[in-house]
């Protein structure tokens, strides 16, 4: 294996802006609170619906106090928007991982153990594969809320455990392949022959094959999650649960959506920010992705 | 050869049959975990509105007819196999091809509300058909799209033009859908005026912005799987020969390197386009499209129980036959995964 190309990593555009924008999103999720100009969750009745500052000489023309201007009950957008970045790089920093491991964990034992095992996890797999993804995801995440007091922890674990239950179905198939290849190699056949133990192989020889598999799953499902959550919440099941009127205890992209699902044709940025802010995030990790794709794949020839 | 064939398609139906009924179940316990009850009052029902709740001897009737008063079990086996109804008569389950009655549609069976077209009109104009129709309309756009894109940021991956569609791609799967969507309809309706906003679906150019919406993310989706997959192709050594032959890029490229690029590209196809239906609701719900994706969606928020497991079901079996149908197209392109799969083979 050839050590990771790092001169080439510095020189890539695609790798400086992917680090930028997570440098950046990472920094405004850290300092929500010394950033936002106002409280993101306070409604002043007097402020609604308040268009951008650069609107002016309408019938509400915008203040500069609200730069992206206010929604329906008087919240800052601007406010709302930072604190939105605490929610989904939340989601993205638990969700993926816990679906990885899941995945990794079925995938590794399905393809290293074979027979019996591999045929019941493949079966598992095969059946949440043929199932409509979102309509899975809304109904694991409609019975966790209700065993959940509608908190914006709850919520987020609601749908880190709808995204893991359905995600890890990939990953377990990408992994499995990628075992079944190495496992047919020489250096493996020579670990058993000299008694290395499953476990040993699985940790020692199996597993430092297919991480970068892993990795890059990782980088691309990250956006996935945010996407999700935005979806979800533009529908109205998303972690702000707006059904229940829980839609005040959490600021999130998802629920902006929500939000400004009803103010569209009043204000059409309420839905173009978040979606900006989403596609920026989205596209540095794809970039990012694609790049170590490349590496992989000029180690290849 | 042909009797090998034939037994590992049987064997494959087989398994179809037993991951369908592993759907159903599972499903079926999934949807009856949601609390709640299909007599519960929803925000924008006119009842709810009047603070009206349902009377409880009502509620026993209804749940006695729909068979709820049944363990969880016995529903399940009621809706798969059949139960018998309060004259004592036998009625077929699902194996009969029996969706049974809507619970918020009362009075219309799924399949009915599914399939059944407006009077005198042809299968094509129910909810179904209409669907369907969108769907296919979505992947000859995905398809026509993606895999020519991925070709021709893969035939000079350096050049500026294959980056900027690389990136374009990257931004157009980053969008969420219903954002576009509803750009659409304010730029293309509102701004320009070119496109009604209450579209009329007989008329064919109406539903280009529908299908297009629909086919963004696959379309990008295939483009990048193509482009990586004739990526990994183009340094073989029988593609060098090639081109050392003196043959043209383009026949190299289009016969060498997609030719034995084929397989992860049409693997990828199915569950790509299949992943449109999801899709449905979100544009169904924009365009007031007269599908089943809108059906679905209020069925699983208001608990109408036949109606989540019918379209369920429809669709994972769609989804399993086009498995089966790109395992055997794989089979057909590619000798060396026929060569693995045949018993009998060394």
């Amino acid at each position: 294996m050839m050590p990771f190309p790092w001169r080439r990593a510095l020189r890539a555009k695609a790798v400086w802006f992917s680090l930028l924008v997570m440098l950046a999103l990472g920094t405004v999720a850290i300092l929500a609170p010394s950033l936002a100009p106002h409280d993101p969750y306070r409604w002043v009745a007097g402020q609604a619906s308040l268009p951008p500052s650069w609107v002016q000489g309408r019938s509400i023309s915008g203040q500069g106090e609200f730069p992206l201007g206010t929604d329906r009950f008087g919240r800052d957008v601007l406010s709302r928007l930072i604190y939105g970045t605490r929610t989904a790089l939340l989601l993205g920093l638990t969700a993926v991982p816990l679906a990885a491991l899941i995945g990794v964990l079925a995938g590794l034992i399905a393809g290293y153990a074979g027979g019996r095992l591999d045929s019941a996890i493949m079966l598992l797999s095969d059946t949440l594969q043929c199932l409509p993804g979102v309509m899975f995801l809304v109904m694991v995440v409609l019975i966790f809320r209700h065993f959940l007091s509608p908190t914006w922890i709850h919520g987020l674990i609601a749908l880190v455990v709808g995204f893991a239950a359905v995600s890890w179905v990939g990953l377990a198939r990408l992994i499995r392949a990628n075992i079944l290849q190495i496992k047919s190699q020489l250096f493996v056949e020579a670990a058993i022959s000299v008694g290395a133990s499953p476990r040993r192989i699985l940790a020692r020889h199996l597993l430092p094959n297919v991480v970068h598999v892993i990795l890059v799953w990782m980088i691309n499902s990250i956006p996935a999650v945010i996407l999700l959550e935005a979806l979800l919440g533009y529908i109205g099941v998303g972690v702000t649960g707006a059904v229940d009127g829980g839609e005040f205890t959490v600021v999130s992209w998802g629920g902006m959506f929500f939000g400004g699902r009803s103010a569209m044709s009043r204000n059409p940025l309420m839905l173009i920010i978040p979606s900006l802010c989403i596609l920026l995030i989205s596209m540095s990790f794809i970039l990012l992705a694609d790049f170590l794709n490349g590496i992989t794949r000029q180690e290849g020839e | 050869m042909l009797a090998g064939m034939l037994r590992s398609l049987i064997r494959r139906l087989l398994r179809v049959i037993v991951v369908l009924l592993a759907a159903t179940l599972l499903v079926f316990l999934l949807m009856h975990a949601i609390p709640g009850s299909p007599w519960d009052n929803y925000s924008d029902s006119p009842r709810a509105l009047q603070g009206l709740t349902i009377d409880k001897s009502v509620q026993l009737e209804l749940e006695h007819r729909f068979g709820l008063d049944l363990p969880v079990w016995r529903q399940f086996t009621r809706y798969v196999f059949g139960d018998f109804d309060r004259d004592g008569d036998f009625f077929c389950g699902v194996v009969c091809g029996n969706l049974g009655p809507s619970t918020q549609i009362r009075g219309r069976s799924v399949q009915d509300i599914l399939f059944e077209p407006p009077e005198g009109k042809t299968f094509w104009e129910s909810r179904f058909g209409y669907s369907i129709r969108l769907v296919l309309f979505g992947s000859l756009i995905a398809v026509g799209l993606g895999i020519p894109l991925g070709i021709i940021s893969a035939a000079k991956p350096k050049s500026l033009l294959s980056r900027s569609i690389s990136v374009g791609l990257a931004a157009l799967i980053s969008i969420p859908n219903f954002v576009l969507g509803l750009l659409a309809i304010i730029v293309l309706a509102s701004w320009l005026g070119l496109i009604k906003v209450l579209p009329d679906w007989d008329i064919p150019s109406h539903w280009i912005v529908p299908a297009a919406v629909l086919a963004v993310m696959p379309m990008a989706g295939i483009a990048r799987v193509t482009q990586a997959s004739l990526l990994n192709v183009m340094h073989a050594d029988y593609v060098r020969t090639a081109h050392g032959k003196g043959l043209a890029p383009v026949r190299v490229m289009l016969v060498h390197v997609l030719r034995n690029a084929l397989v992860p590209i049409v693997t990828f196809l199915g569950p790509a386009l299949m992943e449109m239906f999801t899709g449905l609701l979100i544009v169904e719900n924009l365009y007031a499209f007269p599908g089943f994706g809108r059906e679905y969606w209020e069925a699983v928020l208001k608990l109408d129980y036949p109606m989540i497991m019918g379209v369920t079901l429809i669709f994972a079996t769609g989804m399993l036959l086009v498995n089966v149908l790109t395992d055997v197209l794989c089979e057909l392109l590619d000798p060396r995964i026929r060569a693995i799969k045949l018993p009998g083979a060394p």
